[in-house]
């Protein structure tokens, strides 16, 4: 399957790490690409429901534009969070809502993670898919 | 003693497993895995009816279950259920509706696993009664308070060993001051069983529900065990095949044994495998092991108070080796999963003992348990893998 450059790219490197723990440094790096929800902006609008931790995330339109906003206690959720703005962030509504989350499991993130975690992403996804529908 | 489980050839994430979440669940020996599949391949038939072979011998091979439970902890009655949660909630249906109603007084401890405070609670809703939680203070029972709670109290039901903290509650006094006031007493005694052996005639408690799966035996299956006295006051739950005597369309009467409460198919290959773990275990000497482990966990929480951690539990004589702890900063989340791609299991999370969360002022912990095949390598693994979460999340 072909994806967008980002998206590869994040595959890719991935795809070179062996060890597991590295997988999950590396995943936890990508947190540094989270932009911020602000305690203060967390309701019971955007927590994520069937999450294991405490997470949010909100999406804004900005000129067309998508844009992810997101917290969360657990360094990382809040790795998976930064991938996901990655692979959302600056596209069109029609473009996100083209992506499957398969990308995450390509990068063997989702292997690499139990079940709970993989469908803490998976629950991340939809929302933000759902949300970006809304705003449609 | 690793070598009697098939599952420590395996690697995980690469590495030798080094499995530490003996509270959750224990690992399987051979002897367990290889009766279960032989009962499947060789003698696979239902009980108690049937007169053919088959039929007898899986009777034989189910029946062996009870009759080693009652062996073993010197028990009148051994119902066998699918584990501690049902042997609970066969309690609160079978002697505690027919037994309490409104303005009764049920005595529960902070420190119970949610299985031993729900079934309470859906019982309470319907009969107006009421229930008394004993504080838990510095990770132990307070016994004063618990003598004021008893008064008047028909029901007392005590976790024997916390999941959560590895204490293990003063039972005797417990039961003692309970008899004093004429209270039935139910042990939870899912994290007992596999750490020390227990008589229960002895002790004096009225029931004592506990798991197969701790002790190095199946999932789904666990018992109830109950005194003669408290045998003769309950009634049958659930009704079907197995637990009656003679069905007419105008009524039914029940079995007089412990069948009455186990309607329909039971576990049968579970009841098999159950009893190739209790005969393995027969053959364990449980109390030096508990005290090794027991040294093995101290020794652990030393090394992480060390380590700048908190830790929860106090591990006194007598408490099972359970090491339950929390870092300053790092989640328990991401803790545990950075000790899984190591090769070591823990669990983290509330352990299904929410209230005894809040009491400790945490939503979690990560939980290391130690268990029989546990030794000091897998306590070095651990450590050092400790030391690399450390060093990552620095």
């Amino acid at each position: 399957m072909s994806w967008p450059v980002a998206i590869q790219e994040l595959i890719e490197e991935f795809q070179d790490i062996d060890e597991q723990f590295e997988r999950l440094e590396v995943l936890m790096e990508f947190s540094e690409e989270v932009e911020e929800l602000p305690v203060e902006s967390w309701n019971n609008h955007n927590l994520v429901k069937g999450c294991q931790s405490i997470a949010h995330i909100e999406i804004e339109m900005v000129e067309g534009k998508v844009w992810m906003k997101a917290a969360a206690d657990a360094k990382m959720v809040q790795g998976l969070q930064g991938i996901l703005s990655i692979a959302v962030n600056g596209s069109t509504p029609e473009e996100v809502l083209e992506l499957t989350p398969e990308f995450a499991e390509e990068a063997g993130i989702l292997n690499s993670l139990t079940p709970s975690r993989s469908n803490g992403f998976r629950t991340m996804f939809d929302m933000v898919q759902r949300n970006v529908r809304e705003a449609m | 003693m690793k070598q009697d489980f098939p599952i420590f050839s395996r690697l995980v994430n690469g590495k030798p497993l080094v499995y530490l979440d003996n509270a959750a669940t224990t690992q399987k020996p051979s002897c367990v895995i290889d009766a279960m599949s032989e009962f499947y391949s060789v003698s696979n038939a239902n009980v108690h009816r049937a007169v053919h072979t088959l039929a007898g011998e899986a009777t034989e091979g189910y029946e062996k279950c009870r009759k080693l439970l009652k062996q073993r902890y010197n028990a009148e009655y051994a119902v066998i259920t699918s584990g501690t949660t049902e042997a609970i909630n066969l309690v609160a249906h079978a002697w505690g509706k027919h037994n309490l109603s409104s303005g009764d007084v049920i005595v529960l401890t902070e420190m119970e696993h949610h299985s031993d405070i729900v079934p309470w609670q859906m019982l309470a809703e319907k009969s107006a009664i009421e229930i008394r939680y004993v504080p838990v203070t510095d990770g132990k029972l307070d016994m004063d308070a618990f003598e004021v709670a008893l008064e008047g109290a028909k029901l007392v039901c005590v976790v024997h060993t916390s999941n959560v903290l590895g204490v293990r509650n003063p039972v005797e006094d417990i039961i003692t001051l309970s008899k004093a006031v004429g209270a039935k007493v139910l042990l939870d005694a899912a994290q007992a069983v596999p750490h020390e052996l227990i008589d229960f005639r002895e002790l004096g408690a009225d029931f004592m529900a506990f798991s197969a799966h701790k002790m190095c035996g199946p999932t789904g299956i666990g018992a109830l065990l109950i005194s003669n006295d408290a045998f003769t006051e309950m009634e049958p739950f659930m009704g079907g095949g197995d637990m009656i005597d003679t069905v007419t369309l105008e009524g039914s009467t029940y079995q007089t044994n412990e069948h009455k409460f186990e309607a329909g198919t039971p576990r049968i290959a579970e009841g098999v495998g159950w009893a190739a773990a209790l005969e393995w275990i027969s053959n364990v000497d449980l109390e030096s092991h508990h005290t090794r482990l027991l040294s093995i966990a101290s020794d652990v929480a030393e090394q992480l108070r060390n380590r700048g951690m908190a830790v929860y539990s106090s591990l006194g004589p007598g408490d099972a080796a359970v090491v339950s702890f929390n870092h300053p900063t790092i989640h328990p989340e991401d803790f545990a999963r950075l000790l899984d791609a190591q090769g070591v299991a823990v669990r983290t999370g509330h352990h299904c003992a929410q209230p005894l969360m809040d009491k400790l002022g945490v939503s979690g912990t990560i939980r290391a348990s130690f268990y029989l095949y546990n030794d000091a390598s897998d306590a070095e693994v651990f450590l050092s893998g400790v030391d690399r979460v450390l060093e990552a999340m620095a």
